[in-house]
């Protein structure tokens, strides 16, 4: 039996493209606490399918399909020029795309024994994904870009990407909805117990964060974790931990989710005040962290 | 050459995905990799890492979290619950720990007084703070590694 092994290579790349763009698909959207288990598999599934491909990419023989061509910008323009021949976007995409998606997987394979990579590790993954996206598109239009349906459809998606991408949101301080759904509850309850409640201030909010209590004397005011300056990084008062900075255009995930959010409050009003702090307090001390 | 080519394709595919190693030396212990466990337990101090202490501790200090010495750190109970199952799975056998001791604080097992052998006052250092602060001398401390300490 004589295997047709042009045929099985690409059987074998399209198994290969599957498995990447499936675990990637997954990886991406599993990147949450409560399903860690599956984002860890999916990544790890993604680097395994990387590598694979590069290191049949230098053992395949000449002229076989799992070869990855050097991209080349000359080679490029004169194809834009002409449009004849194979696309060299194929090798441009390739020479892009699988040193991004190795990297995003690098990170997060660092980032579970180091944590400060988390940040890049997210930050790559979210360009991996806008990668894809635009390696979707481009493969699209090489593939159907001579009907008139296809021309169509793209002027309509780069239209409305443009006008997505100029609908950038305003600084982070301005209507940040989480925020805002947490600053209209606390409103809520104040106007329940004073429906004549006029709203928030964020002086208030600063006297609250500076005033000095008698509950605790080791733990005095807000400040004494927090220092006197909002944007800086604070220092828990008894173990010497690093807090991140309240202030919301130093931090802008500050205030945005209510569980974190009435949890510290909870904690820390009874060890600073040695009290619950009222709706009007929470309302006002959000305030002032938001407007610095 | 081929056949090469599709046994080794065939050989990695059914791999089962690479663990991370587990294997610690003595100064060494496997991170905190439950984020939950890393979030919640990491915001006071460093989310010490479970193989330091045996699970009848962790399961003590777990019992107690609204009097956690001497701060509220209590927390709804399925989160609670996970990652007091994360911390006993993970739990460690320290070595020359009498039996039936649970020590609650890992700065009062014999293997770290061992290794802390020094006056107080190093504790006290504006850079240091407390005990609980193993981050200030220990640079790779977050990630499990203990053997590179600043002196």
């Amino acid at each position: 039996m004589t295997i047709n092994w042009r045929k099985a290579e690409f059987a074998f790349l399209r198994f290969w493209h599957a498995v990447a763009f499936g675990s990637f698909t997954v990886a991406y959207f599993t990147g949450d606490e409560d399903t860690y288990a599956m984002h860890l598999f999916a990544g790890y599934l993604l680097l395994g399918t990387v590598a694979l491909r590069l290191v049949l990419a230098l053992l395949a023989p000449a002229r076989s399909p799992l070869r990855l061509h050097r991209p080349s910008l000359g080679g490029l323009l004169e194809w834009l020029r002409t449009r004849t021949g194979r696309s060299p976007l194929y090798a441009w995409m390739a020479a892009i795309l699988l040193p991004a998606i190795g990297l995003s997987a690098l990170t997060g394979v660092g980032a579970d024994s180091w944590t400060w990579l988390e940040k890049p590790h997210e930050a790559l993954s979210e360009t991996t994904l806008w990668l894809v996206l635009a390696h979707g598109a481009i493969v699209a239009m090489l593939v159907y870009g001579r009907r008139l349906w296809a021309k169509r459809a793209a002027a309509a998606l780069l239209a409305a990407f443009a006008l997505s991408a100029t609908a950038v949101p305003g600084p982070a301080q301005a209507g940040e909805p989480a925020r805002d759904a947490i600053m209209a509850g606390y409103l809520q309850e104040a106007r329940r117990a004073d429906p004549a409640f006029p709203g928030f201030s964020p002086e208030r909010g600063e006297a609250l964060f500076r005033a000095r209590n008698t509950h605790n004397p080791e733990l005095a005011s807000c400040s004494t974790c927090h220092t006197a300056d909002p944007a800086a990084t604070g220092r828990h008062a008894k173990t010497g931990r690093p807090i991140e900075p309240m202030a919301v255009s130093k931090n802008p995930k500050r205030f945005t989710d209510p569980e974190h959010v009435e949890k510290r409050f909870r904690r820390d009003c009874e060890a600073v005040l040695g009290r619950a702090c009222t709706p009007t307090e929470k309302g006002d001390y959000v305030a002032f962290m938001a407007s610095r | 050459m081929r056949i090469a080519l599709v046994s080794l394709a065939t050989l990695a595919l059914t791999l089962a995905s690479p663990a991370p190693s587990r294997a610690d030396d003595d100064d060494n212990v496997p991170p905190v990799r439950d984020p939950l466990t890393r979030k919640e337990c990491g915001e006071c101090h460093m989310a010490f890492q479970p193989a330091f202490l045996p699970a009848r501790s962790w399961e003590a200090i777990m019992k107690n979290l609204s009097d956690h010495f001497g701060e509220d750190a209590s927390l709804p109970e399925d989160k609670t619950r996970a990652i007091r199952d994360y911390l006993v799975a993970n739990a460690g056998y320290p070595r020359r720990l009498a039996p039936n001791a649970t020590p609650l604080r890992i700065t009062e097992t014999p293997g770290f007084l061992r290794e802390h052998r020094f006056s107080e006052a190093e504790w006290r250092k504006p850079s240091v703070g407390s005990k609980s602060n193993c981050p200030a001398c220990h640079q790779g401390a977050e990630a499990g590694i203990y053997d590179d300490d600043d002196d």
